[in-house]
């Protein structure tokens, strides 16, 4: 009897001291898109600066299952208490369910705190906002730059220059589809490197004409916007972009080709880079970016200057309702997007930091050092690339996709976009 | 008493049972009925529900009655959806139960010792994982670089665009991988029927002097209707269920040339956020899904059992 007596005394306090251990651990839970390898890093990271806090992360594939979950989750209210979000629409979409954290940034990080994220970023941040709202629902943690790589060991081979004109960007093509590559891989399946090249070229017609033309002060059907959309059509017939581009996808069939050395040239972006950090093997291109450099598109019209840096924020997150009420949360937040856990990130060069003042420190070359750098004195001067309505950006795409097989005028195409845009803006 | 009621048939004794033990029996029907409200008939009065509903920028929802439904049917991608959807089900359902009868024909008939090689092998799509079927396909009708061009080189064939890039030709080329997945499947059901037909009729029929192109066609496919009125069914509700291939291969592009239901669901609830439209169509497609499946039972009866299997 006084074994038991012992026994049961014995398993209490254990599980007592168990329970209290437990209790004393905060638990985080988060959701994104967002590569498992690299959050893994900045978790572990936030982890050992914060001991008593469990981040506990949940990886999606962006589309279907991560736009899927999160409907679902907001409909049921169980919603993790950190999420990971793009400006803009789907922003927008979980407005109601996010606090707003203006405050909590404010106290974290001083009062002039937005005032260190770069201006583009800062514009997307409250993109599709109700006029009137100036909360922040995003904390952006990293930026993205987009541009043209090309396969420098590949135009060193063929003597070819990175082009500075259209005419040269066409002799380019020519010299690659006839040494046998491919001249620039469009993914042209997946819409979002369609608009990606689509706002390059807008851009340089005019800077700043899209965001102009998505907020109804300039109609989609103005000369130059025309006029981009012909040279969108142009890359397709030129021969720039490769045969059979609108059935082709960017991931994984255009990147794996680009870093087997098969392709000349990919309208990509500044997450180009994190191909070297990949596990290997890794192709001789992709080892530390030793075959890879970039350039922005040259002017497709004479007159035209070459592409501004167009860009934004790559990926945020958002503190849910939930994760207000778990103060743990926002401190992982603060970490994630401008502290350990960003720092982990930009050593993996997944992308460019959100908030100035950052830059990747590790195993890294000249070669990517000085990419880089020019990525980072670019994006303050980023043209914006993200939409705030999803109806105007599937309309583009549709544009896009019609004008590029040849089913639908310029114009026409033009006009489906205007008509989407005033009936966002209506509902708004 | 026991008596009485074997004379009287079994309906007279389920008459006399006692109360206790009839709802000790409805008892048992209690969580199949639990799991259908729940799981099923909830989410979809939900459905409905939220199809009367519309969403305003601010993200207050407000009733608009059947709005949602005319802005669905007024939009042009309701039709191309519904074209493709028809022409989907009118290509696929026959020629998956054609190549798979045949299929299932010669091997159960003409193959002795490889006839379970065959039998997997056939059925190999249907249980390859979607994502790596549309990576597949998609990399076969490439140009230039694609595997059917590295064949098609060799007869001096060249592919200048990638079919699902096409507008007019990229249903066609989802309705060639979706017929490579899914035969399999009718292969199967027709190699179950084939194994469940009886012998002595068979043995009737080539007595009689049936043979060959007879004996399949007269004999043997009349006999193996229960397999294809399932296989019709289960078409129909396969057709209007259509997503992942095409979302991973084209997403309904270019320029909605290939959208369908699934698709048009998805974007509209998902992509937009607009679930007033999202519910208004899966209603839509639930209607439609019932239609055709009450029409097919009426029409062509409900005995979907093997032949020669029907309970007495």
């Amino acid at each position: 009897m006084r074994k038991m007596l012992f026994l049961a005394t014995t398993i209490l306090t254990a599980a007592l001291a168990a329970g209290s251990a437990w209790a004393d651990e905060k638990e985080v839970t988060v959701w994104s898109w967002f590569i498992q390898s690299t959050m893994d890093k900045s978790i572990a990271a936030f982890e050992k600066a914060h001991p008593d806090i469990k981040v506990k992360y949940t990886y999606y594939n962006y589309s279907p299952e991560y736009i899927t979950a999160l409907k679902a989750a907001a409909a049921s209210g169980s919603l993790p208490d950190v999420i990971g979000l793009q400006p803009g629409s789907l922003t927008q979409q979980y407005r109601d369910n996010l606090e707003a954290v203006n405050e909590r940034a404010e106290k974290e990080w001083g009062a002039g705190w937005a005032e260190k994220i770069f201006p583009v970023n800062r514009k997307q941040m409250q993109m599709g906002n109700p006029k009137g709202d100036k909360n922040y629902y995003i904390v952006p943690q990293e930026s993205q730059v987009l541009c043209i790589w090309y396969n420098r060991k590949i135009f060193e081979k063929l003597n070819i220059a990175a082009p500075e004109t259209y005419e040269e960007l066409k002799a380019a093509a020519k010299a690659l589809t006839d040494g046998g590559y491919i001249p620039m891989f469009q993914g042209a399946a997946d819409g979002w490197q369609n608009e990606n090249v689509f706002l390059m070229l807008a851009n340089q017609f005019s800077p700043g004409i899209v965001d102009k033309a998505q907020a109804g002060e300039t109609p989609w059907t103005a000369p130059e916007l025309v006029e981009a959309m012909k040279a969108w059509k142009g890359l397709f017939d030129d021969g720039i972009f490769q045969q059979g581009a609108l059935g082709a996808h960017a991931y994984p069939t255009g990147a794996q080709l680009f870093a087997q050395g098969k392709v000349g040239m990919m309208a990509l972006g500044s997450w180009w880079m994190q191909e070297s950090k990949f596990p290997p093997p890794l192709s001789e291109y992709v080892q530390n970016m030793e075959g890879f450099d970039f350039f922005y598109m040259p002017p497709v019209k004479q007159g035209n200057t070459a592409s501004p840096p167009v860009g934004g924020i790559d990926i945020g997150y958002g503190l849910t309702k939930n994760g207000g009420r778990n103060p743990a949360a926002w401190t992982f937040l603060a970490e994630l997007t401008n502290g350990v856990g960003l720092q982990e990130a930009l050593n993996d060069l997944n992308d460019l930091p959100a908030f100035d003042g950052h830059s990747p420190k590790g195993d890294i070359t000249d070669h990517v050092k000085e990419m880089s750098a020019r990525f980072m004195t670019d994006l303050p001067k980023a043209e914006n690339q993200r939409f705030a309505s999803p109806a105007v950006a599937e309309a583009l795409d549709n544009a896009l996709a019609g004008v590029a097989a040849g089913s639908t005028e310029p114009e026409a195409a033009l006009a489906t976009v205007q008509a989407a845009t005033e009936k966002a803006l209506a509902a708004q | 008493m026991r008596a009485e009621a074997v004379r009287a048939g079994p309906a007279a004794a389920i008459e006399r049972r006692p109360a206790s033990r009839t709802s000790t029996l409805y008892l048992f029907a209690v969580p199949a009925t639990l799991l259908f409200v729940v799981f099923i008939a909830y989410p979809i009065l939900w459905v409905a529900g939220q199809s009367l509903y519309v969403r305003s920028g601010s993200g207050a929802s407000s009733f608009a009655g059947f709005a949602n439904y005319v802005t669905v049917l007024g939009d042009p991608t309701f039709w191309i959806v519904v074209r493709n959807m028809l022409l989907w089900g009118v290509i696929t359902i026959p020629v998956q139960m054609l190549i798979g009868g045949v299929l299932a024909y010669f091997i159960e008939r003409h193959t002795h010792a490889l006839r379970g090689f065959f039998r997997t092998m056939f059925f190999l799509p249907v249980v390859t994982s979607v994502s790596v079927i549309s990576l597949v396909w998609v990399q076969i009708y490439a140009p230039y670089y694609g595997i059917a061009q590295e064949y098609l080189k060799h007869v001096g064939f060249v592919m200048m665009t990638s079919p699902i890039g096409d507008p007019k030709m990229a249903i066609y080329a989802l309705i060639i991988v979706n017929i490579w997945q899914w035969t399999g499947f009718s292969m199967l059901m027709y190699i179950a029927g084939i194994a469940n037909l009886p012998s002595e009729v068979l043995d009737a029929a080539r007595v009689d002097g049936a043979r060959g192109w007879r004996l399949a066609v007269h004999v043997i496919v009349p006999m193996l209707a229960p397999a294809t009125k399932s296989l019709l069914l289960l078409g129909v509700i396969g057709t209007l269920q259509t997503f992942p291939i095409v979302h991973l291969m084209t997403g309904g592009g270019p320029n909605r040339a290939s959208e369908v239901f699934g698709t048009f669901i998805f974007k509209q609830s998902f992509v937009l956020g607009d679930t007033g439209s999202g519910a208004a169509l899966s209603v839509i497609v639930l209607v439609v899904a019932l239609a055709l499946s009450l029409l097919q039972i009426v029409t062509l009866g409900a005995r979907l059992t093997p032949a020669g299997k029907e309970r007495p």
